[in-house]
């Protein structure tokens, strides 16, 4: 089965999934990639700011973030599965 | 503690061959991580603290610079760069990533001996990590310090130096800038780095960041409950001070406290000291009697620089406010609250920084905007930040509100204080979104901003910055202030020849200084400003004022100090209160009183942000711009509060 994929933005909160596509300009990309966030890393939306402000993101790579909602709507993730997620 | 500096037995590669190290020239020691690591704090640890803490991006405004004596090795320079991400995307170079760039690039061109220092947060090492896979990849000669140690073992944690080391190629040393002794151990394995760095040795670059930093960092053997709830804590204040309905009413709370703190703790002390400096001045007149001599000390002096110099706890308080925001972590959670709001004036999350700052002072926020990536929010925002509320304004309001609101109750005057700072953040978003609609017109960046974790502030750092700020107000009352307040008491008291003869039944004080060459100016202004209110002795209040908007306090202080006949102790807000026309009535109202802060809240009267402007937008037309549109609007403002208020019977 091929994992579905889905916006950022519209991943519910407290839920990991992992990075897939980055549909951004090369300059964009690259700027959130030494942020970390990019194809591969592991997410988790923790809130979301008010009136359709900002996500605030935890990467696996320990660090937080505000990302704006515009932005995460072009970051394309995956969920990742229950048992996988209670390891994490 | 045992965290010693570990080298590895490969070192990495001369940064140049074929080129001798001159050793007549001192060593550069370059700090390099990202926003947040803690480089500024270790800074702070090493160079004795001459630097600025910023526990958010872009607070480290300059390249910070200082001398160090390196065991063995002698004095070398250290050099404390903005934190910066990446060495390898595109960035805008006006930015402080970009400058921070600019600056290794220039250094390592130069070809003198260079250590790159690169601080990494250990409780966020994999972040780190990417930037040393960059600067790896470009072949600097490198240290690692991984910083934040006691916070690490304080959340159960601990991180495998020597395994973190043999991994890179490159020495590692734990430390942590809370620690005294850290300053000897980084001198110390710096000096090391140095002794080896012509050694030919293998970097290397066989490594996931990710996988690195969790191969690393391990568990301790005694974690307990406390470890595990100090891992919690950012996630735990967040979830309070980011609540959806709570997060938003906790930061207007936080901010109407600090502002009202400024006015409610500082006003009784502001009030001893301004008591303190007319008794001074009495005694003064007592001393030498009513002379020339006695006027200059008492009126010139200590009633112009010594009025202002009474609003030194306001400045300190206001100061510790912004330092414990800052250090804390608060500012980026500000950011992620007020991006939306700060959207709709077309600037964004970043820009909250900046604007945040321009309450203390804006020549520091013109600076700040170095952290905002998208050029022309950051003009926007360098336009507008000359109408947040800075600390020079507060001896102003602090003397017009207890001149005309004086018997109201505190809550009301610090209501008012509180009002005046709304209203200048208002008036900066509007100002900001007619900018963006018609000058600097475009879509803004997407707002992308690490959170970093909740920290305790450091005593040590927050009262230094407090220090500082003091110090830096009683120098420039001492300095520009005084010199003014000298000038002004010097065109006051010496009439211009044909003055006008004195009113019958004028005291002969009053009518000297009415016949003065300073009131023949402000009086030659009274066309264009009586409409608003102002007398005279405002107009020269606003003239004295335009290069630094607390002269204000000063040129009032001396005007009614040679007035007043009396010398006795009367605080210069009754003064004002009760100063008459020549025909006897009342000379100010409560009305002229709005209308004044009206005008001071828009006015850009402030040179060094003016030349600030100029520096950062690299042309005179953008400070002419602010000069126009602030004094403008600030005109409007006064002459519509004045008609208003009079209308409303506050006349």
């Amino acid at each position: 089965m091929a994992p579905t994929l889905i916006p950022l933005s519209r991943l519910p909160l407290a839920t990991p999934a992992l990075v897939r596509e980055v549909s951004l300009s090369t300059a964009e990309a690259e700027w959130l990639r030494a942020i970390g966030v990019f194809a591969g890393q592991r997410v988790t939306v923790l809130r979301r700011a008010a009136f359709g402000g900002p996500l605030h993101l935890r990467t696996a790579s320990g660090g937080e973030l505000a990302l704006d909602r515009g932005l995460a709507a072009a970051i394309r993730v995956e969920r990742v599965i229950e048992r996988e997620a209670e390891q994490q | 503690m045992s965290a010693d500096c570990h080298s590895s037995p490969r070192v990495p590669a001369p940064r140049k061959t074929g080129e001798e190290p001159s050793a007549s020239r001192e060593p550069t020691i370059v700090l390099v991580g990202r926003p947040n690591s803690g480089k500024s704090s270790l800074f702070n640890r090493v160079t004795g603290g001459e630097a600025h803490v910023g526990n958010f991006p872009g607070l480290t405004v300059d390249v910070l610079e200082a001398s160090v004596e390196l065991p063995e090795l002698g004095r070398a320079r250290l050099v404390d760069l903005p934190g910066l991400y990446t060495l390898e995307a595109p960035v805008d170079p006006d930015t402080d990533e970009g400058i921070a760039r600019r600056f290794l690039d220039d250094i390592e061109r130069e070809g003198g001996p260079l250590l790159v220092v690169q601080v990494a947060d250990a409780t966020r090492l994999a972040l780190g990590l990417r930037l040393t896979a960059e600067l790896v990849r470009r072949g600097l000669p490198l240290l690692v310090i991984a910083t934040q140690d006691d916070l690490l073992r304080a959340e159960g944690r601990e991180l495998d130096a020597p395994a973190l080391s043999s991994a890179l190629g490159v020495p590692v040393l734990r430390a942590s800038a809370r620690d005294p002794s850290t300053r000897e151990r980084v001198l110390e394995a710096v000096s090391e780095r140095l002794r080896t760095i012509e050694t030919p040795a293998r970097v290397r670059r066989d490594w996931d960041p990710d996988a690195l930093a969790r191969r690393v960092i391990h568990e301790r053997d005694d974690i307990d409950a406390r470890a595990l709830r100090r891992r919690q804590l950012t996630a735990r204040l967040d979830g309070v001070l980011l609540h959806p309905l709570l997060g938003p009413l906790l930061f207007v709370g936080i901010m109407a406290a600090i502002f009202s703190a400024v006015f409610l703790v500082a006003d009784p002390v502001s009030s001893v000291l301004d008591r303190l400096v007319q008794l001074v001045g009495k005694g003064l007149t007592r001393l030498l009697g009513q002379n020339l001599l006695s006027s200059f000390l008492a009126d010139g002096v200590l009633g112009g620089a010594g009025t202002v110099l009474a609003f030194l706890p306001q400045i300190v308080i206001l100061t510790l406010a912004m330092e414990l925001l800052e250090a804390t972590g608060y500012l980026a959670r500000g950011a992620f609250l007020v991006d939306r709001l700060l959207r709709i004036a077309g600037l964004g999350g970043r820009a909250f920084v900046p604007l945040m700052t321009a309450h203390a002072c804006a020549v520091p926020a013109i600076a700040a905007t170095r952290i905002m990536r998208d050029p022309r929010e950051r003009l926007t925002t360098i336009a507008v930040l000359p109408l947040m509320t800075c600390s020079a304004r507060i001896p102003v309001y602090g003397l017009l509100i207890s001149t005309f609101f004086g018997e109201r109750a505190a809550w009301i005057k610090a209501l008012m204080f509180v009002g005046l700072y709304f209203t200048g953040i208002t008036a900066g978003l509007v100002a900001s979104l007619v900018v963006r609609r018609l000058a600097v017109k475009g879509r803004g960046l997407p707002l992308v901003l690490e959170m970093p974790a909740y920290r305790a502030p450091e005593a040590h750092v927050v009262a230094r910055a407090c220090i500082r700020a003091g110090w830096r107000f009683v120098r420039d009352v001492g300095t520009t202030i005084l010199a003014a307040s000298v000038v002004l008491w010097a065109l006051l008291t010496i009439p211009p020849p044909g003055a006008p003869p004195a009113s019958p039944g004028e005291p002969p004080r009053v009518a000297a200084v009415r016949r003065s060459v300073a009131a023949e100016i402000g009086r030659a202004l009274e066309p264009v400003t009586s409409p608003l209110g102002f007398d005279w002795r405002i107009n020269v209040g606003l003239i004295g004022s335009f290069g630094a908007r607390e002269l204000m306090v000063g040129t009032m202080g001396v005007i009614f100090g040679i007035e007043d006949a009396e010398d006795d102790a009367t605080p210069l807000a009754q003064r004002v209160r009760e100063a008459r026309r020549p025909d006897g009535t009342r000379a100010y109202s409560p009305a002229s009183g709005l209308a004044l802060m009206a005008f001071f809240v828009f006015a850009c009267q402030c040179m060094s942000t003016v030349a600030a402007i100029r520096r950062e937008t690299r042309s005179w037309r953008w400070p002419a711009f602010v000069l126009g549109y602030t004094y403008s609007i600030a005109y409007l403002a006064a002459l519509v509060t004045y008609q208003v208020a009079h209308k409303l019977g506050l006349g």
